[in-house]
């Protein structure tokens, strides 16, 4: 009854509510950062960046209640190949296939030991990870997952338009790490975690407007960071 | 006085419209179906040299899971899975045997095959699916129990084990939920295919017939 009161009335009160809209969405701004921390712990960093030599970035799947977003493993690989363009990132879905079946949820080795096992007992993958010029392979492990939400929102349509009105209010936290294993050394070298939190806000006025927290992509920023600073000579 | 009379068809966007909308009705009240469709890789391992053969019996090769609907909100799910499974068993044996040979029928007394080392039968003993609208759980999963067989061209029992395949996929935005259970099927087949491939040579009877074929000093490790 209200919001078909609200949509009838819709034309006069109009740019009221578009102002007020406006002001909660410049709250929600200012409400919906996301606050990040990043750890990291390296060893026998490169001191000359790779090289020529390439990268694969792997996402975990091996937990029953959560995967590892290929989302985020390409938003990694496309913050190094932005960051330092010498740096030659194979794609995840490219390398899983090419190495079928080795690096499924189910095979995928979980320490270097496991690695250097597969390759002494199928050199052809031992060939093919030479051909390819492999010397840094990067495991992220982790997921984006929404904490809490709250708030209500009603749309509804009529013949004269149509239009939402409520507000909505949610959470999410990324926790992720990177593990890297470096092939010529035959060992785990880094770890790299990175967590963020952040606060989305949907308020709506007409037109919902999403205010969106961009906590996966902070994450991705920081690990990615990170990783630049290891592989890369520039940083 | 003659005459003739044609009966001209109703072609106007009116009755297309009317029939448009009535199909519509009526493919809203049929199952969700998925015909499931996707690439697989070949594996990337040393061939073993053997000859095997494979007999896809007509209810793996047309294999289909339907499951009626519960309640009114619920729709009912026909999973044909078959065409998947062929094309994924094919590239999986082509690339872990040296040569590998289709059967003409069932391994057995009397039925004309070609000559091989053994002859494997997979069948899908059980496939249950699950959506987030069974399970609130923002996940579509697939399980699939192989029950797999290994027989001389005789027919004659060489090993049978089973084998558990599982593949899982996110609600992912924009996708629908047939294409969401098309990916889980396609995990779950992925998983079916390195779970095969790794643990072929361990499976009970198999170690034993794979040494008598490629000789005792042969180590065999996949």
């Amino acid at each position: 009854m209200i919001l078909r009161n609200f949509l009838r009335h819709f034309p006069r009160i109009h740019s009221r509510y578009l102002a007020r809209a406006l002001a909660l969405a410049s709250i929600g701004i200012v409400s919906g950062c996301v606050t990040s921390t990043i750890d990291q712990m390296v060893f026998n960093e490169p001191r000359e960046g790779i090289g020529n030599s390439t990268v694969v970035i792997l996402g975990r799947r091996h937990a029953s209640d959560y995967d590892t977003e290929p989302d985020f493993v390409e938003c990694v690989g496309d913050h190094i190949s932005s960051g330092d363009s010498s740096i030659e990132v194979i794609g995840e879905l490219e390398f899983i296939n090419e190495f079928y079946p080795w690096f499924e949820p189910r095979t995928a080795p979980l320490q270097v030991a496991d690695l250097e096992r597969m390759m002494t007992n199928q050199p052809v993958v031992a060939e093919k990870l030479a051909a390819l010029r492999t010397q840094y392979m990067v495991w992220i492990d982790g997921s984006t997952v929404q904490t809490d939400s709250g708030g209500s929102m009603t749309c509804a349509i009529g013949p004269g338009g149509g239009g939402c009105f409520g507000f909505g209010t949610w959470s999410n936290d990324a926790n992720y790490e990177a593990t890297i294993w470096d092939f010529s050394e035959s060992a785990e070298v880094g770890r790299i975690s990175s967590t963020a939190t952040g606060q989305s806000y949907m308020p709506a006025v007409v037109i919902p407007i999403p205010i969106i927290a961009p906590v996966q992509g902070t994450a991705c920023d920081g690990i990615g960071d990170q990783l630049l600073q290891f592989l890369s000579s520039r940083y | 006085m003659s005459g003739s009379m044609t009966f001209v068809p109703d072609t106007s966007g009116r009755a297309w419209l009317t029939v448009g909308l009535l199909l519509l009705l009526l493919a809203g009240c049929g199952p969700a179906e998925v015909v499931v469709k996707g690439d697989f890789p070949s594996p990337t391992m040393e061939k073993l040299p053997l000859t095997i053969g494979i007999w896809y019996e007509p209810a793996f090769a047309n294999h289909e899971f339907f499951d009626e609907a519960k309640s009114k909100s619920d729709s009912s799910w026909l999973v044909k899975t078959g065409e998947a499974q062929v094309q994924m068993w094919d590239t999986l044996l082509t690339g872990m045997f040296e040569r590998v040979v289709p059967m003409k029928g069932l391994p057995g007394p009397g039925q004309m095959n070609p000559s091989v080392d053994a002859v494997l039968i997979p069948r899908v003993a059980e496939l249950q699916y699950a959506i987030p609208a069974h399970t609130n759980v923002k996940v579509y999963e697939i399980w699939i129990r192989y029950s797999l067989q290994l027989v001389t061209t005789g027919g004659d029992p060489i090993a049978s084990w089973t084998m558990p395949a599982y593949g899982k996929t996110p609600t992912a935005f924009l996708q629908t939920d047939q294409g969401a259970v098309n990916l889980a099927a396609v995990m779950a087949l992925r998983d079916a295919g390195a779970n095969f491939a790794t643990s072929f040579s361990k499976a009970p009877g198999v170690q034993a017939w794979m040494q008598t074929m490629l000789g005792n000093d042969q180590e065999v490790n996949l």
